[in-house]
């Protein structure tokens, strides 16, 4: 096989850094071979991706040592736009891709740059929509496209240039699960084509179906090799910040023989070794969600459009959340989740019917006493970062209401404790990582003492140990008395702690109950673009009420001694 | 909410060479400038309207109602304080109005309305993209008319960016309802300090994407929309030449479209 890529001793230090980013990196990817890439964050991944395609070290400025080659010739003597054609490179952020009118000319955009004749990019346009799944859609205005569509086009828009190595760098995390299938199966679909392909991802269930397997931790690389050899070590996963996959876990954990990295594996080696009793599908019935009273949030015939718009984007919206519940709300991009969390705290009002925050509606409250009701933490945390202390950040809820320093004081501790945060408090918080500084986020929301908060999309861009670290948190605010309400692409996180999940689909709610119930209609879920996690999907097909690992080994367990 | 202003559509101007439209909203600007009387703006002002209903332009001039409106507002109201006529109409202690400002300032209103109309016309009608190859065709460096194109089609972005930066603050108990402006200026640090923010990390992550996608700023360049002058191009590009002409002519010999001679 040809060696495509070739990394050797590679380091790089970013400019004004301590510690080197990356270090000692070595390693060979041959022609037609799809490498997958994992690690913690700030293990360097990105890094190493830009090193790839050369934008390390001409973009940033840093300590550069060791080489990489590209089809023989090193990066560093490429010229940009060569080294498009050689490599091209897929960045998480889909929005900023993007920057076309229309579809066809978003990928005409890089093909004009290479200079290719008009007829040639024409007939890319129609070959390369094609594979992504966009034909037909060639004057479509980028604005009207799904989260999904468009991580597919900025993809397609890099591989219409064929360059010899694509590298895609989380191009899922964004997106809702049925979108990161697609994207998924376009890398299969780009492998078959025997088209060098390199990808970061963080879910394990991505590592299936590539070559080979790379994993980082703090900058070096730990493992190299075939990913089934090291999905099956639990530990050193762990370790690299990545989620085991749940069907391992499993068979370590209840001492089963074999290594099924999928459901269906999982299942044939079930059956096959008669390792569970079958059992009758259990029918969930759903256990009054809907009684009561003692609602902190109700919505009646809510019903949303934004101003010029000629469509409602929220319809016949009903339900109450109940002081103290944990709310999971699901959907895929675009469905209104945001625009619905949006009503809580009144940043949006209801064009008709109305939203109600303990029993009053949100337009006859002040903003400021809103503010200390519901706290709304948004998706990206440096969105609201401004000062130049944490402190300062966490406390600036509690100044702009008029709160005294005492109290200031007293809150900010409070909630520096509970988010971990202890030792941080003068430190800069645009120094810190995105997983410390979405914590800062949510503790500077937290020091108002809100009786809810609202999350968006509070585990985006976060290593499974940093996304267990947070959820974990809210879990122990919940259970302190605040009921909490996130919005999540991340199934297992919604199967793991909500006790409640509202399921979105354009706009209206398809489905609301506990969140067992609501995962044992999977068809249901398909159709709001949701796929359960391996583990539920299991539980499911065996018949089993678990939701996780834990109570799967316990119930299965139980049933064993049982047995005897 | 799509804040873009390009309308997907096929009216004759969307079909006409880029290059025709960028002469085309230049010379509208001139013209606009020969006169100061609100008739003759006025007049500018509603035939660019009339245009404007058959570009399919009135969705992009609907979404900027208020700023068109604002715009015109203010200068009707502000201008006839900063200058003076002869027929005085109303005097309070120094202040005074005269039927020669209040006319300006009706004009200046009309104008800054019809720099608004043509320039929402030129981007309701002409893709960002065309935009640039026609920049480039007028052997406008492709750095600089990308530079261009690319500024114009930020500005919706940041629109977005900035909208979604309030909401945070305000979600935080930030209070923009009340009035007082000294306590406002205080509140603008949070919603600036994320704001640069944001805009610093977007433009690097649109530039890395750009270099991803073999953009460098030297190089040639093909296209996949080849703008090309027709008849009608051409046609049109005279009659709006013999319109600049015209209306120069009224201005500078005629001394015609006037309320305050010596201004522009």
């Amino acid at each position: 096989m040809d060696i495509v890529v070739s990394i050797k001793s590679l380091a790089f230090t970013y400019q004004n850094a301590k510690e080197p980013s990356i270090r000692d990196i070595n390693g060979e990817i041959g022609d037609g071979e799809y490498l997958m890439i994992m690690g913690h964050g700030g293990a360097g991944k990105s890094t190493l991706c830009c090193a790839m395609n050369g934008i390390v070290p001409r973009f940033y400025n840093g300590e550069y040592s060791g080489n990489v080659f590209i089809a023989g010739k090193q990066t560093t003597q490429y010229n940009p736009s060569d080294m498009a054609k050689r490599v091209g490179l897929v960045l998480q952020d889909f929005e900023a891709q993007l920057f076309s009118t229309n579809v066809e000319l978003e990928i005409a955009f890089g093909l004009e740059n290479i200079g290719l004749p008009s007829v040639e990019i024409n007939r890319r346009i129609d070959r390369y929509l094609d594979l992504i799944g966009l034909n037909g859609m060639r004057k479509v205005d980028i604005y009207t496209l799904s989260g999904g569509q468009k991580q597919r086009l900025a993809i397609g828009s890099v591989i219409a240039m064929e360059p010899n190595v694509v590298v895609m760098d989380e191009p899922t995390t964004d997106l809702d699960p049925v979108g990161r299938q697609g994207v998924l199966s376009l890398a299969g679909l780009l492998r078959d084509g025997k088209r060098t392909l390199v990808m970061v991802d963080n879910e394990p269930d991505a590592a299936v179906g590539a070559d080979k397997l790379w994993l980082m931790k703090d900058g070096e690389m730990t493992a190299q090799g075939v990913p089934g050899d090291y999905l099956k070590d639990e530990k050193l996963l762990v370790s690299c910040g990545v989620m085991p996959l749940q069907t391992i876990s499993l068979f370590r954990r209840m001492n089963w023989q074999g290594d099924p990295l999928t459901v269906e594996a999982a299942l044939e080696l079930i059956q096959k070794n008669n390792l569970v009793q079958y059992r009758d599908r259990i029918i969930w019935t759903d256990s009054n969600v809907f009684s009561g009273n003692n609602f902190i949030i109700e919505a009646k015939d809510l019903g949303y459009r934004y101003p010029g718009a000629s469509q409602d984007v929220l319809k016949d919206i009903n339900f109450g959340i109940k002081r103290g519940e944990f709310v999971a709300i699901l959907g895929q991009n675009g469905s209104g989740k945001t625009t619905l969390a949006k009503h809580f705290n009144r940043l949006l009002k209801p064009t008709s019917g109305e939203l109600l925050v303990n029993g009053k509606q949100t337009t006859q409250y002040r903003q400021n006493e809103l503010a200390r009701l519901i706290g709304y933490v948004f998706q990206n945390p440096d969105n609201q970062i401004f000062a130049s202390t944490v402190k300062e950040e966490v406390g600036f809820g509690l100044k702009v209401l008029g709160e005294n320093a005492k109290v200031i004081e007293k809150n900010v501790a409070e909630a520096l404790a509970v988010t971990g945060l202890e030792g941080y408090e003068n430190m800069s918080p645009f120094v810190l990582s995105k997983g410390v500084r979405q914590r800062v986020a949510v503790a500077s929301v937290l020091s108002v003492k809100p009786e809810a908060i609202i999350l968006d999309e509070p585990t985006t861009g976060l290593d499974y140990q940093h996304q267990r670290g947070s959820l974990d948190m809210l879990k122990r605010l919940n259970k302190k008395g605040h009921t909490v309400v996130i919005i999540t692409h991340s199934m297992w996180i919604a199967e793991e702690y909500a006790d409640r999940c509202i399921v979105m689909k354009d706009g209206e709610i398809i489905s609301d109950g506990k969140t067992r119930a609501v995962f044992a209609d999977e068809d249901c879920l398909v159709r709001a673009s949701l796929v359960p996690s391996p583990i539920v999907r299991l539980s499911n097909r065996l018949g089993t009420k678990a939701m996780n690992v834990d109570d799967m080994v316990k119930e299965l367990s139980d049933e064993s001694i049982h047995l005897q | 909410m799509n804040l873009s202003i390009y309308s997907d559509d096929k009216t004759w101007l969307h079909s006409l060479d880029p290059r025709t439209k960028l002469f085309g909203t230049t010379i509208v600007f001139i013209v606009c400038l020969c006169f100061n009387h609100p008739l003759h703006t006025g007049a500018i002002a509603l035939c660019m309207f009339a245009l404007a209903l058959s570009a399919g332009a009135q969705k992009a001039i609907w979404k900027l109602r208020y700023i068109i409106l604002m715009l015109f507002l203010f200068s009707a109201m502000l201008w006839p304080f900063f200058t003076s006529g002869k027929t005085i109409v109303w005097t309070w202690k120094s202040l005074k109005l005269t039927r020669e400002s209040i006319l300006y300032g009706l004009a200046m209103g009309f104008r800054l309305s019809t720099f608004v109309i043509t320039g929402l016309i030129l981007m309701a009608t002409t893709k960002n993209e065309e935009i640039t190859d026609g920049l480039i065709k007028m052997k406008i460096p492709y750095p600089l008319a990308f530079a261009f194109s690319t500024a114009l089609r930020l500005v919706p972005t940041f629109v977005k960016a900035g909208a979604t930066i309030v909401q945070a603050q305000v979600s935080r108990g930030l209070d923009l309802e009340s009035r007082n402006i000294i306590s406002r200026f205080g509140k603008f640090i949070p919603l600036a300090v994320p704001m640069f923010i944001s805009a610093i990390r977007y433009t690097n992550l649109l530039a890395m994407a750009l270099e991803s996608r073999g953009f460098s700023p030297d190089m040639q360049r093909t296209f996949f929309y080849e703008p090309t002058m027709t008849k009608r191009d051409w046609i049109i590009l005279y009659f709006l030449a013999a319109l600049l002409f015209i209306s120069l002519y009224m201005r500078i010999i005629l001394n015609m479209g006037v309320v305050m001679p010596g201004r522009i």
